[in-house]
């Protein structure tokens, strides 16, 4: 309306003067005056626009330059690891890291020695070198600060020093577990152990700052009071028998739970170097030893699983056995023939050999490859040291392998391998991690008789005066094992003098719930053991106490053999000490 | 169209009025909201914060207390204590011993934490 006014106004406003304004009161003048002002006030806005968009173009060329020099730095975010029972074994924390823009810094040689002085871990000469490159917009200086050191740091004032938080992996037991934690980097990812197969299933996300991980906690199957007591036990045998390492594991027979694995001298994971001494390697792992008798534990179930023998089928075991050059003799000779039974109670080795050769090299060969023993295993912290493999497999090898040398395995490996002959014989997986439900049911490798008979005799092995066990006795807990003392090959040949002595267990064994291995590396005899370094004076009293102090705490009720009923006057047992 | 047409009857004069008292009343509420709303959104922030910050803290907390509870401490003070580990003699069955001591600790538990 008005604009169809206008028009009318200007075009002919020049000859005739308008009839009728279009607002009253006000002349053409005016309205020019009016219109140019709206014009202004468009024009300048549509000024300011485009000079916002210059100074925009201007200046993101410097600003994009600046993040390209500077790295990303991005922690990774890591579930927390939790044992069996949810007791915490590893979790992020928000640490302070200090960086430098070494553009910024006024004066290099007052933060080299203020910075120094302050965190005493860093050296002048390295500090120098990273801050010399002034081209350089970010270099860390030290990462992982507590608050305290990065408030005096903060509080030094100098330009060109800044933090950052960013998440740092923290485990709160110290080397507790640390074999199967493993360790992360410096940036929060996972090197080795239950840690890298955190990261290998995608469970580690980057992030940025010290945003914690929403991710629920990865559950173990180790118990930590039971990895606690296994470490203490095992360290107490290290000292009294003077052995140079040790290392024990505790599998639940039934479901392959790796309930406790130990292996010392430890690791620990809040220092990530330890991974890369190979003196602190775990020996239950990331070795393989011939671990001497207690394969005979498989020798004898191959036997009896072929129906070749019973328990009471007599060896002639006098004549030592000949393997070309070399005699194959037994420790504890009794001079008369010996049952299956006493084969395995006096831990003949002619006898075993026996068994083999009778089996044959093929079915030998066959049963412990059903067994596992022959290929590669892996468990979820990663690869188990390969299984060392006789070049070719003969006669000789066949009888050495019988009393448990030419073949060399993981510990794990083999006690998972035991574990099934004695679980009722079917086949074990081990695991780390807690089985939220029973496992499917496993492939049978030996009968339950076979089962049953081995579980018999390893009882003995402990019940018996004259068994090589009976010092891992654990009152009330039917414990029952086989020793075993091999000698480590050295230059040229075996060394007698050191040996490997290691104690296969399982508790209670009229149906194991679990079993034990406990090894000794190098023992020396002692006054106490009279100079003996055979794993029945040093494992298998380690085996007892370390079933002793687990079986409570597992929830092994011991089998009271009659009702306990005190004696009038005698003090309850939770009397104290001076009354007793 | 007259001129009268165009001048606003006193009737729309007081409608107007009413609309601009309207308009500027509504502007006030929609300013006053947006500052609640502004400071409110701060407020969030500022809670958010603190729930990370609290977050943080109680992981902190967690871990300390999972460093302190560690069986490698507990032990050494639970032995100066005169405590050991509980032994077979220490098992009774249910009413086989009597009364006094038939109260026999549950087995795991009174261990494991």
């Amino acid at each position: 309306m008005r604009r169809s006014d206008n028009a009318a106004c200007s075009s002919d406003g020049a000859v005739q003067p308008a009839r009728r304004p279009a607002v009253p009161g006000l002349g053409v003048r005016a309205l020019r005056v009016r219109a140019l002002l709206a014009l202004t006030v468009l024009l300048l806005s549509f000024a300011a626009v485009a000079a916002q968009l210059v100074r925009l173009a201007l200046q993101s060329a410097p600003r994009l330059r600046m993040t390209m020099v500077e790295a990303a730095p991005t922690t990774w975010a890591r579930p927390d690891i939790v044992d069996r029972n949810g007791r915490l074994m590893a979790t992020d924390r928000a640490v302070n890291s200090l960086y430098a823009d070494p553009q910024i810094i006024l004066d290099l040689d007052e933060v080299i020695e203020k910075v120094t002085a302050v965190l005493p871990g860093l050296s002048a000469a390295e500090l120098r070198k990273m801050l010399a490159d002034r081209s350089r917009r970010f270099v860390w200086l030290a990462r992982g600060l507590g608050s305290r050191e990065a408030q005096t740091v903060h509080e030094l004032g100098l330009p060109g020093l800044g933090f950052r938080t960013e998440l740092r992996r923290f485990y709160p037991l110290g080397p507790l577990g640390g074999h199967v934690l493993g360790a992360v980097s410096v940036d929060n990812r996972g090197l080795a152990g239950i840690e890298r197969m955190i990261d290998e299933e995608g469970l580690a996300e980057p992030a940025r700052g010290a945003e914690r991980s929403m991710r629920p906690a990865v559950r173990l199957a180790l118990d930590i009071g039971v990895e606690h007591a296994v470490a203490e036990e095992l360290r107490r045998g290290l000292k009294q028998f003077v052995a140079v390492a040790a290392a024990g594991l505790v599998i639940d027979a039934r479901t392959g739970e790796i309930v406790a694995a130990v292996s010392l001298p430890e690791i620990d994971p809040n220092r990530p170097a330890d991974l890369l001494d190979p003196e602190l390697a775990d020996r239950l792992t990331n070795g393989t030893f011939e671990l001497g008798s207690v394969y005979k534990i498989l020798t004898i179930a191959l036997a009896l699983e072929h129906g070749l023998v019973d328990l009471d089928t007599v060896l002639d075991v006098r004549r030592p056995l000949r393997v070309g050059s070399h005699v194959i003799r037994d420790h504890y000779p009794q001079g008369r023939p010996l049952t299956v039974r006493e084969v395995f109670l006096y831990s003949s080795n002619v006898g075993a050999g026996m068994l083999a050769l009778q089996a044959g090299t093929e079915r030998q060969r066959d049963f412990l490859a059903k067994l596992g023993l022959l290929e590669p295993m892996r468990t979820e912290a990663g690869n188990v040291a390969r299984p060392q493999l006789p070049e070719s497999w003969g006669r000789a090898e066949t009888i050495t392998i019988a009393y448990g040398h030419g073949l060399a395995v993981a510990p794990l490996q083999f006690a998972a391998a035991a574990a099934a002959v004695v679980n009722g014989g079917e086949r074990l997986t081990p695991t780390l991690l807690l089985r939220p439900e029973a496992p499917p049911k496993a492939e049978r490798i030996v009968s339950e008789a076979t089962s049953a008979s081995l579980r018999e005799l390893m009882r003995l092995g402990v019940t018996h005066k004259a068994g090589t066990g009976r010092r891992a006795e654990a009152e009330g807990y039917g414990v029952g094992g086989k020793t075993g003392t091999a000698e480590m090959p050295g230059r040229g040949g075996y060394r007698e003098k050191s040996v490997i002595s290691s104690f296969l267990g399982a508790f209670p064994m009229e149906a194991p719930r679990y079993v034990t291995l406990v090894m000794l590396f190098e023992p020396h005899g002692t006054g106490e053991t009279r100079g003996r370094i055979t794993a029945g004076v040093n494992a298998a009293p380690v085996t007892a106490r370390i079933v002793e102090r687990i079986a409570p705490l597992l929830g092994v009720l011991p089998r009271l053999v009659q009702a306990h009923t005190p004696a009038p006057g005698t003090p309850p047992f939770d009397a104290p000490p001076q009354a007793q | 169209m007259s001129r009268r047409g165009v001048r606003p009857r006193p009737m729309h004069r007081t409608l107007n009025l009413i609309l601009l008292l309207l308009a500027l009343a509504s502007a006030f509420a929609l300013y006053a909201l947006k500052y609640d709303t502004r400071r409110t959104e701060a407020r969030v922030q500022g809670l958010e914060r603190s729930v990370d910050k609290l977050e943080g803290e109680i992981a902190r907390l967690m871990a300390e207390h999972a460093h302190l509870a560690r069986p490698g401490r507990i032990e050494p003070m639970a032995r100066a204590l005169g405590l050991a580990p509980i032994v077979p003699r220490q098992y009774l069955r249910v009413g086989a011993g009597p009364p006094a001591v038939a109260e026999a600790p549950a087995p795991a538990r009174a261990q494991q934490r």
